[in-house]
């Protein structure tokens, strides 16, 4: 008994001794600022006006968020963003995956080059794509006009409210496109030799083998794609800010460029903390959403 | 029938080859045109119409870069911050990744979900209370709350990535070791990290990968004194001081170092961004 005790206790210092500094650096980090975070949602307070001080005004931030028209906009501007980022990313990467999932030579090459706009900072690609897109100086715009499509880039690309959300999303599908097909690619490799002999044997062509073999069989790697993208796109600010600043007007503020340009250029902290809560409520809904989805499909 | 399946096949390796080809002008286009860039002298940056290459090759921007003291401090910034949240979420993520590996818990599942929700985290919610607490303490514009901060989002991600490669490894090996009267940790240390040693490569160019290409965090926590490469690459976007191609070049030194390492382990990659999603 004294030696199973002694056993025990030894076996839980041990686990505490693992597990304790990791978990306890997550949960300090995460809770301290979430709660302080709360608090201050529940508060008008202007960091430029001290003599105003710090009021407590309950949910009234919440509640003049929910009000505003703005707000509503900024949200289905974003969950517009993600849905059209998420499925131009993957039809685009399952056509690059499955061109990819060959053996030809270079094919390793190919496939590394394929990445690296995904390991590139979201900053410079930003940069990158504001330098090709520039009206007087950038090679997109001077190409449109040479093809005599000038009308395209007339207001600039990025100064068209129109145009300003589908640039930003293709921007978003250079960068990310390479990590959907990485994630597809991977389910290709591993799928099952035995299902497309069965299927050469009974005659079925290449379109009918992608649509009642590939497609079932590559659909617990589309969900990981999805999930993951969804939850990433989400947070989408770098380019934002690089490229548009959230403009012309607000034709092009998300989310979290809203939540930062209430915090750091208009200095209300009550607003920008309830917009990031709201924020992470979406997110919330979203995780269960296709978590549901990919819940789903397994039974 | 055949025949028709030799088509069929010759069909899909021409649809294939357009399909890479189009793919790799597509994603190669903005790439070499600021790597061009950055080798092209002043004059030539906005000439009309638009070329590849200018008059000569010229590496003053890069001289430019490699002798502004400002911009030098940003490599050494983005350097030390980037080692220094990387080592830290490796100290503290690989034990835990460990632990959860091995350790029967009751609440092994929730501790996953946990670390997975704070992954899944959207920075906007971190960022403005993390910026008024490093306020009040005095930690703004220094390296400790960048580092404490990176450790903070990479950490979840490690305990992931390890915890996939401790699993794969069976207990059988460290008990040995233990029933040779060594502690665990020293078993640890001893048998199963070397094991994990691919591993624990590729978990730290990823976590570096996502340190050192963050900005939200870094712009509103860092200044003069501590601002790192895409802070710095930004300044130059909004205060239109400094050339295309200087930017270009600052462009090209930000993204290289971690384009060369992500591609030595390309092989590991897929398994560190999907990690927690698969299962």
């Amino acid at each position: 008994m004294r030696i199973s005790g002694r056993l025990q206790s030894r076996a839980l210092k041990e686990k505490m001794l693992f597990l304790t500094p990791g978990l306890g650096y997550l949960a300090i980090l995460f809770a301290v600022p979430l709660l302080y975070t709360t608090a201050i949602a529940l508060t008008q307070w202007n960091l430029l006006r001290p003599d105003l001080g710090i009021r407590w005004t309950g949910l009234s931030n919440f509640l003049a968020l929910l009000r505003d028209p703005f707000t509503w906009e900024t949200l289905v501007r974003t969950l517009w963003f993600v849905a059209g980022s998420v499925a131009i990313e993957l039809v685009f990467g399952m056509v690059v995956a499955l061109a990819l999932n060959r053996d030809f030579p270079g094919a390793g090459i190919v496939r590394s080059i394929i990445l690296i706009p995904f390991i590139i900072a979201p900053v410079v690609v930003g940069f990158t794509w504001r330098f090709l897109l520039n009206n007087d100086f950038g090679p997109l715009p001077y190409l449109f006009s040479a093809l005599h499509l000038r009308f395209l880039v007339d207001p600039p690309l990025l100064a068209n409210a129109d145009l300003v959300m589908p640039m930003l999303i293709l921007v978003d599908a250079w960068q990310y496109t390479p990590f959907v097909v990485l994630v597809l690619l991977a389910g290709l490799k591993a799928l099952p030799h035995e299902p497309y002999e069965a299927a050469l044997v009974d005659g079925a062509g290449p379109v009918q083998q992608f649509l009642h073999i590939t497609l079932p069989l590559l659909r617990p790697a589309i969900l990981v794609a999805i999930v993951i993208r969804t939850m990433t796109s989400l947070r989408v600010f770098d380019t934002v800010f690089i490229m548009t600043g959230g403009g012309p007007g607000s034709s092009s503020e998300v989310l979290s460029f809203c939540g930062y340009r209430m915090a750091f250029q208009s200095y209300q902290m009550g607003l920008s903390a309830a917009i990031g809560l709201l924020t992470l409520f979406v997110a919330l809904i979203l995780t269960v959403f296709t978590l549901r989805l990919s819940g789903g499909q397994s039974e | 029938m055949t025949k028709s399946v030799r088509k069929t096949r010759l069909l899909g390796s021409s649809l294939a080859f357009i399909v890479i080809a189009i793919a790799l002008v597509w994603t190669l286009y903005p790439l070499l045109w600021v790597v061009l860039s950055s080798f092209k002298p002043e004059q030539d940056q906005f000439a009309v119409p638009p070329v590849w290459l200018g008059s000569e090759v010229t590496l003053a921007n890069y001289y430019q870069f490699f002798h502004n003291s400002s911009f030098l401090k940003a490599l050494v910034n983005s350097t030390v911050i980037t080692l220094s949240s990387t080592l830290l979420s490796l100290a503290l993520g690989i034990p835990t990744a460990y632990g959860i590996s091995r350790f029967k818990m009751r609440h092994k599942d929730a501790i996953s979900i946990g670390v997975l929700t704070i992954r899944m985290l959207p920075p906007i919610v971190m960022v403005l209370p993390i910026f008024l607490l490093a306020r009040m303490f005095r930690l703004l514009d220094t390296y400790t709350v960048m580092i404490v901060v990176g450790a903070f989002f990479s950490i979840p991600f490690v305990i992931w990535m390890m915890r996939g490669f401790f699993d794969e490894i069976p207990p059988e090996l460290e008990e040995a070791a233990m029933v040779d009267g060594s502690s665990r940790t020293y078993a640890m240390c001893r048998v199963i990290l070397p094991l994990t040693a691919p591993g624990i490569a590729a978990t730290s160019v990823l976590t570096a990968l996502v340190v050192w290409n963050e900005f939200l965090y870094a712009l509103v926590l860092t200044g003069t004194n501590t601002r790192t490469l895409p802070v710095l690459v930004n300044s130059f976007v909004s205060e239109k001081a400094v050339s295309w191609g200087v930017m270009s070049a600052a462009g090209v030194v930000t993204a290289l170092p971690l384009v060369l390492f992500a591609l030595m382990i390309q092989k590991h990659l897929i398994r560190g961004l999907t990690a927690g999603s698969i299962k």
